[in-house]
């Protein structure tokens, strides 16, 4: 969980009267606000420190002192560009992805041995793997859950989930590496075989999958411009012949650039692997050669350099450089430009501060024209995606949430009493302001990308939230019974953790781009938009049927028929709701599918899950017409058509079939069980309360025999809903 | 849906129609015109050609190189279903009956223990350094790398040279049936743009090593028809 | 739509009685919770069988038995549930019911009142979109044409039926017609039926038998043979495969005999296999030839096709990944439709595509799976010929009018009647619905 501050540093919560005496303060006085967002995040802190509490203890590291970054390097690297996964983003972006990659979070949190703690961001932790290699290579980032993992590549293990530091896991890198192929042959075999258990991973073994995965991008950050530092701090020096360790601190890549004949990087293959001449000339360029394709192939993946002609899309690293320029003779004064810039910017890096800073503003400046230069719109919105991910919104919109849960728990140790009128203001205010940066967050997420605000997975997530929250609130202001502030914070804080979860265990780029079939905002707006409105609204019926069941049997507000009645009267409105946007989201997915694979309908699973939701909405408002729902039995479906749409979120995503499946995550199965299994706790409260209401019944009956047999509920003078 | 009403009617009526001539031979209705561009037949003499068989279906390394897909008819026609190379079964060795992948098998040993067959598969059969190192992880090894397996020695076989491979280990087979401790496996590959050959002997070590004058002797006498 | 009491279960009040069940609540409640059942049910089933057979069993059917072991991991102790056959109706009789309960119940039956006239409109929204559905089902022709850059095209194939072809040649081996036998008098013969086929203007009769739905001809001398059962032809015989997940990627084949009528001459027997069809759009399919009473002829196994009314050209291809990564950015066409001499340049692409004469052209792939960069590439499009094709909009249209018409008179109701009567009434929620 990324948080501005470890939370011993926190102020202490300030629960004084005195900032509830005049509600409107709260939305008014940014001091206040300012001051909540403290208390919100401690609460955050305290409400999501995990078990294991790897985030709360600073790790020690072997180095004496952490020179930490002046804020204008930082700043000068993150707005810098960088293309991947399709897309040019900023460094910021990519960054941050990396780390939550290697480590779950997006800081690194450690202590020097001078006893400083540190927290460094993931734009922070790049430079250091970059310019300071060595120094990186002791920072603890690799995130292992379970310490056989480790244990199993002969390293000594830590706690049982803990972070590791390159250098930590160097003793077992060639066992890690083996099993990696390994695990990943298997893996292959998996996939070949459709899913054959046989060759199925375990758990440890797919952890070590990951972290062999982890630990070689790492290795080439870390060498990605280990050209330009002459033999120092090579990273796979291993594959390294002695005799080409003396020749690497010798040989200068740009000069030998210049110099070699124009050959591919085939030809280069073929020249380094034939078999080596007697002549010491040839021997000599043979290694020279050897050690290019060594520092070339090293120095792949981090492409930041856009490429001179204008209509070529891909961007280069500076190994694609240095082959390019290997391959066109044309190419190569460019090439070695752009060698000899990086050379400058490793050289500063081991100077001091303002040397570095003011080389990287030039490189960096350099590297903006360049890409402006192109006249494609590269990256023209990175400053607003640099601003979204600082801003943390959606960490501030959990926040907020939580901090409304906590206020509303209160509320409710003295109702009636004007302390909680305050404090549910006070609840009102949170929510209101959750939703604010919520809705923030997803606004400029649509307007970097240019797209409706739904287009993967991870967005469906926030957007349900909101929504969730937005219809709560609106509930409350019509009912003012005090259920839809609860049902909203409920919603709120279980959505927005989610998303924050889901987010760092992906740890991909939750912009990318999109497949062609999804290239369509008109589609994505409607469709889409629609049907997930219908989604929300199904989880706040759950929710809402969850509250009327669980409140009934636990007897709150006992006797109070009324807050009852209107509870189910709302939930019965939200599910008319959910009707309206399932029915109408799912007929809109149907045309789109004849427009864009020809056929409305074909029972493709994701198809069929949001058919479900119709159905089962259906069913409730027909039951509930005809008179076979009653009050305990709509909000018993209620609860069901919540499990329907969880399944049809997350579930039919897992099932591995059909055209929809974009969004791969495995052990959500697990989730999803225990939380159909609450599900089916809470409708099972509906049987006591069925069986009780029914002896009531019939107790009446008994009471006056006389009468007329009970009239047909609902009634055909009922018109169907 | 609905279309089952008509359907079964259509059902219904066909097969009444259907039972009273199911002796009687049917009428062809179903006439079209071709368009100029159709009237063109592409008519195919050989039937491999026209099935589009794989060429290792259609008689393997020797017969593809003679013709491509149409081997398979030269194949079955000049041997009457004959494989298209002459061999000398070894002393102690008892031919098997061909299965999938093997075109000629041979089992030896006390009880059968030990097997040798000879597979042939198109084009280079997944290159040769795939083939080596498939073998070497049955018998539990790592792979060697490509120069490793360019050096190792060779045997000649189809009067080519062929890439001799002798591995000693723990055999798993194909298809992970049991594992077999103190295993030994000799084997040698030869490959051409045409396709490719491989003889493969696994058996325990001692038999193994008691055999390997009839491998060489069975590889040697290797010639095509 | 009613409820039912006791006194209708009286044999005079029988038509009664079955109008009122087919508008009850009652019914409308049973086949939507059984459609959700067969809806889960056979998306689980996809998870082992495949979309087609799920769609088989589940949707286009009238009944059905499900085990709940279908895409349900059990525990080991509970494994015996998954075994017990749970009878299920199929989606041909709950949508039909559906349609007969809405029609009756929601549209005939109903009272009709100001009140109600949202929920008229949005129920007979529904009726449309399962009648167009129905429609879809009945008359829709679906096929697809693939063409390379500067072919033109005016049939389209099926995707998954065949038929055999007949072609007299004449001196230059070209064919001005072909005769068919028809997918359907194939894939009915049975195992060891000879079935006999005749044409006046033939000089012979052809007898089919040997149909396998999925197989492969391989030569006897293929060591591989020894698997495969049936009658030699030629040196091949028919090795029969498992029947693919994937229906369109089965391989039918035939063993074909021709007779001559005059019973002089000899008769001339083949294979006749889907693996001689075009495979590639480029290629003609490969055809068997023979010659009887000194005629020359060539029988062929082709996918089923049949004409458009206009010809496409395909004058360009433009397939494009987002840079660096293999995820497809944008497939499109570029064609020409050309109509009894004029030309009209058009593109194709995802979610755009070509309607023109009752005829809908999809981008739907291309081809050749191994083509490396540079090489010629296809373009294919999934053409379908449905009637019903926009009714799902317009059906669409008219459900939200509906809806939107209903639940904006009752949130008018409910925010301007006061807030406390109505939680406080208990006829305040039947008068609400």
């Amino acid at each position: 969980m990324p948080l501005p501050h470890p939370p011993e540093k926190l102020p202490p919560p300030d629960l004084s009267e005195s900032h509830f005496s005049n509600p409107r303060s709260l939305l008014i006085s940014m001091k206040t606000v300012k001051r909540f967002r403290a208390l919100a995040a401690a609460v955050l802190a305290m409400a999501t420190a995990g078990p294991a509490g790897v985030q709360a203890k600073d790790v020690s590291v072997p180095f004496d002192t952490y020179p930490e970054w002046p804020a204008e390097v930082t700043d000068t690297f993150r707005q810098m560009l960088v293309q991947e996964g399709g897309r040019v983003k900023p460094v910021h972006t990519y960054a941050r992805f990396m780390l939550m990659q290697f480590s779950g979070r997006s800081k690194v949190t450690f202590e020097s041995k001078d006893g400083q703690s540190h927290n460094a961001e993931a734009v922070a932790w790049l430079l250091d793997t970059l310019f300071r290699p060595q120094l990186s290579a002791d920072l603890p980032i690799f995130v292992v859950d379970d310490s056989e993992a480790v244990s199993r590549i002969g390293v000594e293990p830590k706690e049982k989930r803990d972070r590791y530091s390159y250098n930590d896991l160097l003793p077992g890198r060639s066992k890690l590496a083996e099993l990696t192929a390994e695990y990943a042959r298997k893996k292959q075999q998996y996939d070949d075989s459709e899913k054959n258990p046989q060759y199925e991973l375990d758990r440890i073994e797919g952890m070590v999958l990951v972290l062999g995965q982890n630990v070689s991008n790492f290795e080439y950050l870390m060498s990605q411009f280990g050209f330009a530092r002459k033999g120092e701090a090579l990273t796979h020096e291993s594959v390294l012949p002695a005799e080409l360790k003396e020749l690497a601190k010798r040989l200068d890549m740009t000069e030998m650039l210049d110099k070699m004949p124009e050959m591919t990087v085939n030809q280069l293959v073929q020249a380094v692997q034939a078999p080596a001449a007697p002549d010491d000339d040839q021997a000599m360029l043979k290694s020279a050669m050897q050690l290019f394709f060594f520092h070339a192939s090293s120095g792949r993946g981090f492409s930041i350099f856009p490429p001179p002609a204008k209509e070529t899309e891909e961007w280069m690293s500076i190994g694609d450089v240095m082959l390019t320029g290997l391959e066109k003779k044309d190419m190569r004064p460019w090439a070695i430009e752009r060698m000899n810039e990086v050379k400058a910017l490793v050289e500063a890096g081991t100077k001091d501060g303002a040397t570095f800073s003011a080389a990287l503003k030039k490189f960096a400046d350099d590297h903006h024209a360049e890409a402006d230069g192109r006249g494609r719109g590269e990256g023209d919105r990175s400053e607003m995606e640099v601003k979204l991910y600082q801003g943390n919104y959606f960490t501030n919109s959990l926040a907020w949430f939580v901090l409304a849960f906590v206020l509303l728990a209160v509320s409710w140790l003295a109702p009636g009493s004007a302390f909680s009128k305050y404090l549910t203001w006070g609840v009102v205010g949170c929510l209101v302001i959750g939703l604010f940066y919520n809705v923030y967050g997803i606004t400029l997420r649509c307007l970097i990308r240019h797209r409706p605000p739904i287009t993967n997975l991870y967005d469906t997530v926030i957007f349900i939230t909101g929504t969730g929250v937005l219809l709560a609130l609106i509930l409350e202001r019509m009912t003012r019974i005090g259920v839809g502030l609860f049902v909203g914070t409920v919603a709120g804080v279980i959505g927005m953790f989610l998303s924050i979860k889901y987010e760092a265990k992906e740890a991909t780029d939750t912009m990318g781009q999109l497949v062609a079939v999804l290239d369509t905002n008109f589609w994505l707006a409607t469709h889409v938009t629609i049907i997930n409105i219908g989604y929300a609204a199904g989880i706040l019926s759950a929710i809402l049927g969850a509250v009327y069941l669980v409140g009934r049997i636990s007897g709150l507000r006992k006797g109070d028929r009324d807050f009852y009645r209107v509870l189910n009267r709302m939930n019965y409105g939200v599910i008319c709701f959910c009707l309206f946007f399932s029915l109408v989201g799912t007929v809109l997915g149907g045309i789109w599918a004849n427009y864009s694979w020809g056929r409305f309908w074909g029972w493709d699973p994701k198809e069929n899950g949001a058919l479900m939701i119709c159905l089962w909405t259906l069913v409730i408002l027909h039951g509930r017409m005809g008179g076979y729902l009653r009050e305990i039995g709509i909000n018993v479906n209620a609860v069901l058509l919540g499990v329907i749409v969880t399944f049809s979120w997350w579930g039919v995503n897992n099932l591995g079939v059909g055209l929809h499946s974009y969004g791969f995550t495995d052990g959500v199965w697990k989730w999803l069980l225990i939380s159909w299994a609450i599900c089916g706790a809470v409708m099972f409260c509906g049987l006591p309360l069925w069986l009780r209401e029914r002896a009531d019944r019939q107790e009446k009956q008994n009471a006056a025999p006389s009468g007329r047999k009970k009239p047909k509920p609902g009634g055909s003078a009922a018109q169907p809903a | 849906m609905m279309r089952f009403f008509p359907l079964c009617l259509l059902a219904a009526a066909t097969a009444l129609t259907g039972c009273s001539k199911s002796k009687g031979p049917r009428e062809i209705t179903g006439v079209r015109e071709l368009s100029a561009d159709e009237r063109k037949i592409n008519i195919v003499e050989s039937p491999a050609q026209r099935f589009r068989m794989p060429s290792e279906m259609a008689g393997g390394a020797g017969a593809a190189a003679a013709g491509g897909a149409g081997g398979g008819e030269a194949a079955a026609a000049g041997g009457g279903g004959a494989l298209p190379f002459v061999w000398t079964t070894p002393e102690g060795w008892t031919q098997q009956p061909q299965a999938p992948m093997r075109d000629l098998s041979f089992a030896f040993g006390p009880n059968g223990e030990g097997e040798c067959y000879l597979s042939r598969l198109p084009g280079a059969g997944g290159g040769l350094v795939a083939n080596v190192n498939r073998w070497r992880g049955q018998m539990g090894l790592d792979p060697l790398t490509e120069a490793e397996i360019i050096a190792l020695p060779k045997k000649p076989m189809f009067g080519l040279q062929g890439t001799f491979v002798d591995i000693a280990g723990t055999f798993s087979g194909m298809g992970g049936g049991p594992v077999r401790e103190n295993y030994r496996m000799l084997g040698v590959i030869v490959s051409s743009d045409a396709g490719a050959v491989f003889v493969k002997l696994t058996g325990p070590a001692e038999l193994v090593a008691a055999n390997q004058t009839q491998f060489d002797a069975f590889c040697a006498s290797l010639q095509p028809r | 739509m009613s409820q039912l009491t006791a006194e209708d279960f009286q044999p005079k009040n029988l038509p009664r009685l079955l109008v009122g069940l087919f508008s009850s609540y009652w019914l409308a409640m049973v086949v939507l919770i059984f459609m959700t059942l067969i809806t889960l049910f056979g998306t689980l089933y996809q998870v082992d069988h495949g979309l087609f057979a799920a769609k088989q069993k589940y949707f286009h059917s009238w009944f059905l038995l499900h085990y709940l072991r279908d895409g349900m991991p059990l525990p080991p102790s509970l494994e015996w549930i998954g075994t017990i056959p749970l009878p299920m109706p199929g989606g041909f009789l709950l949508m039909l019911l559906l349609t007969i309960n809405l029609s009756i119940g929601a549209i005939i039956k109903v009272r009709k009142r100001k009140k109600g006239i949202g929920m008229l409109i949005a129920h007979f929204g529904m009726i449309f979109l399962l009648v167009s559905g129905f429609v879809t089902f009945a008359f829709n022709r679906e096929g697809y044409m693939a063409l390379y850059e500067g072919q033109t095209g005016s049939r389209v194939e099926s995707y998954r039926t065949w038929q055999l072809e007949i072609l007299p040649l004449n001196e230059a081996g070209e064919a001005d017609k072909a005769l068919t036998i028809p997918y359907h008098d194939l894939e009915t013969i049975r195992e060891g039926e000879r079935r006999e086929f005749k044409a006046a203007d033939l000089p012979f009769d052809i007898v089919i038998s040997d149909y396998t739905k999925n197989a492969v001809p391989v030569p006897v001398s293929a060591p591989i043979s020894a698997q495969a059962t049936g009658r030699e032809v030629g040196g091949f015989k028919l090795l029969v495969q498992k029947p693919s997940k994937e229906a369109e990627q089965n391989l039918p084949a035939v063993i074909a005999t021709f007779r001559p009528k005059s019973g002089a001459g000899e008769s001339v027997e083949t294979i006749l296999s889907a693996r001689s069809a075009n495979f590639d759009p480029r290629d003609g399919a490969m055809a068997f030839g023979f010659e009887i009473d000194g005629k020359r002829f060539a029988a062929r196994m082709v996918k089923e096709n049949w004409p458009v009314p206009f010809a496409v050209r395909l004058d360009k291809f433009i397939f494009e990944r987002h840079p660096g990564v293999s995820m497809a950015r944008n497939y499109e066409s570029r064609i020409t439709r050309i109509e009894s001499g004029a030309e009209r340049p058009l593109e194709i692409k995802m979610n755009e595509p070509m309607r023109y004469a009752g005829f809908t052209f999809f981008q739907e792939s291309f081809g050749p799976a191994n083509a490396a960069p540079g090489d010629a590439m296809y373009s294919q499009f999934a053409v379908h010929n449905n009637p019903a094709d926009q009714w799902p909009l317009y059906s669409l249209l008219i459900t939200t009018a509906g809806l939107m018409i209903h639940f904006g008179m009752r949130l008018f109701d409910h925010t301007s009647r006061p807030r406390r009567d109505a939680a406080a009434a208990p006829a305040g929620e039947a008068a609400a619905a």
